[in-house]
């Protein structure tokens, strides 16, 4: 698994998954919605598979003494680091702005605090479900799962700001500046990330299910 | 690997698709012998070179590399065969050092010698990109990685499509050499004046059904192409096995016993051409 993760990090690397790490840094901008920052990675990863369609990326992994299964775990794992360091990135950020700019109300979603990392791992959750098993039911689409799984992306963000005015557990407790309720948000935290992997698993599964039984027309 | 075995086995090979159906595919390459798969486009060459190497899932029938079946050995198998297709083109914008890193990092017997000496046969530039290279020398690269691996079984689709006749003929020279070296070829084309060149043994793919399994020299001498001037003659009618009209009249494909001290030996275009002709018709 190694090898195919370097594989992945050296070949498949699309330049713009990069420049979406960067990205992070809109939890910066006061009054941005924070969980449009790692909307932005998931256009990273669709890049990331646009072109390794157009560079028979699967038709070389499936040449190397690899099965179908590792390589779908490579590439979701793959998609799992970029995600890990867009989430720490955000957590870096966040810790900037707390400690260095000073956190302002943020009307447009969370605050720039830690309940808004575990916005991160339920987005990212949300896409990979949806994405990847999608994708792996013929891999020669990608626009179509993409489409899909944004919609539910952009729809999971639009609750996520209205419940920061209309979930008075959200309102009164997440939506506030650290270290305020500093145990709920970390256990906000801490849940997001068990959903993230459940879900990520559950995606894994799935996808390994669907592109073994496929037909490769490469 | 069992080196008894033949290093490529096929047995009741089937696969449909709508439109079309490879059925009961039946063959064995011979070690370190170039074979020459053929047919026309769309008799089912490339689908049933995707069902050996587990691209598409057959619907029945038996897959086995030198005694080994792909499900159960893949690892073991894909470090022994090199897959070579012309239309493939990988990671067109990297430099080549760093697919061949990349690529290196999964075969535990990698030589790295043997890399650099094709690297210097076929004259490639580590530094260049697939996208900076010909057609010629992308097949040369692939063949350079496989070669490198240990691969003992090239499997090529279509190597030669596409290629100026100089570069043809310089791809046919080097799979004679890897021939020579023991190298077992599985060369499919419809090009069939490049088989001419170099295949030990043809098979012959006709809508999804294996037609003919034979050594290269009795397959073009079982048939024999008679030349007539006007119409079809009422007693070749019924031994044709394919009817080409020319300017003066036609060429008749029978087989070899049906035509008596009449016709001449059939080139495999010529064989392919009128066979193809019949099903047409």
């Amino acid at each position: 698994m190694i090898r195919l993760l370097k594989k992945e990090f050296s070949l498949c690397l699309h330049p713009a998954a990069l420049i979406m790490l960067g990205l992070s840094a809109l939890v910066l901008v006061p009054n941005y919605p924070p969980s449009i920052s790692f909307f932005y990675l998931t256009l990273g990863i669709f890049f990331i598979c646009t072109s390794g369609r157009e560079n028979h990326d699967i038709a070389f992994t499936m040449t190397l003494p690899v099965s179908r299964r590792q390589a779908v775990l490579g590439r979701i794992l793959f998609a799992c680091c970029l995600e890990m360091a867009q989430v720490a990135l955000a957590g870096a950020f966040v810790a900037v702005k707390a400690n260095l700019i000073g956190v302002t109300e943020n009307l447009a979603g969370l605050d720039a605090n830690l309940a808004l990392v575990g916005e991160g791992f339920l987005l990212f959750g949300l896409f990979n479900r949806l994405f990847f098993p999608l994708w792996y039911r013929d891999v020669r689409k990608v626009g179509k799962p993409f489409l899909i799984a944004s919609a539910a992306v952009f729809l999971y963000v639009v609750l996520a700001v209205v419940s920061t005015y209309a979930v008075p557990f959200v309102r009164d407790r997440l939506d506030t500046a650290d270290p305020a309720f500093l145990g709920e948000k970390a256990a906000f935290l801490g849940g997001s990330a068990l959903v993230y992997l459940a879900l990520t698993a559950w995606a894994a599964r799935v996808s390994v299910r669907r592109f073994s039984a496929l037909d490769l027309q490469l | 690997m069992m080196k008894n075995e033949a290093p490529l086995s096929v047995r009741g090979l089937c696969k449909s698709y709508p439109g079309f159906r490879l059925e009961d595919v039946s063959f064995d390459l011979d070690r370190g012998a170039i074979t020459g798969f053929i047919g026309r486009n769309g008799a089912g060459k490339t689908t049933t070179l995707n069902s050996i190497l587990s691209f598409v899932r057959p619907d029945g029938g038996q897959v086995l590399f030198s005694g080994l079946d792909m499900e159960r050995h893949a690892d073991e198998i894909k470090e022994k065969i090199g897959f070579v297709s012309a239309g493939m083109s990988y990671y067109v914008l990297k430099k080549l050092k760093a697919i061949t890193k990349t690529c290196a990092s999964f075969y535990p017997q990698w030589d790295a010698e043997t890399y650099q000496r094709y690297m210097r046969r076929f004259g490639l530039d580590e530094n260049k990109t697939p996208a900076a290279l010909s057609n010629g020398m992308k097949i040369k690269y692939a063949l350079a990685l496989a070669l490198s691996h240990g691969a003992e079984l090239l499997i090529l689709d279509e190597p030669t499509s596409g290629l100026d006749p100089v570069s043809r003929e310089e791809l046919i020279e080097i799979f004679l050499s890897l021939r020579d070296a023991g190298k077992t070829i599985l060369f499919s084309t419809h090009i069939t004046a490049d088989l001419e060149k170099c295949a030990d043994r043809v098979i012959f793919l006709r809508q999804g059904h294996v037609v003919a399994d034979k050594p290269y020299r009795d397959f073009a001498a079982s048939y024999r192409l008679i030349s007539c001037e006007g119409a079809l003659p009422p007693a070749l009618e019924e031994k044709a096995l394919g009817v080409c009209r020319t300017r003066d009249g036609c060429t008749v494909l029978v087989k070899q016993e049906d035509a008596g001290d009449r016709g001449r030996l059939p080139d495999l275009d010529e064989i392919m051409i009128h066979l193809d002709k019949e099903d047409a018709q």
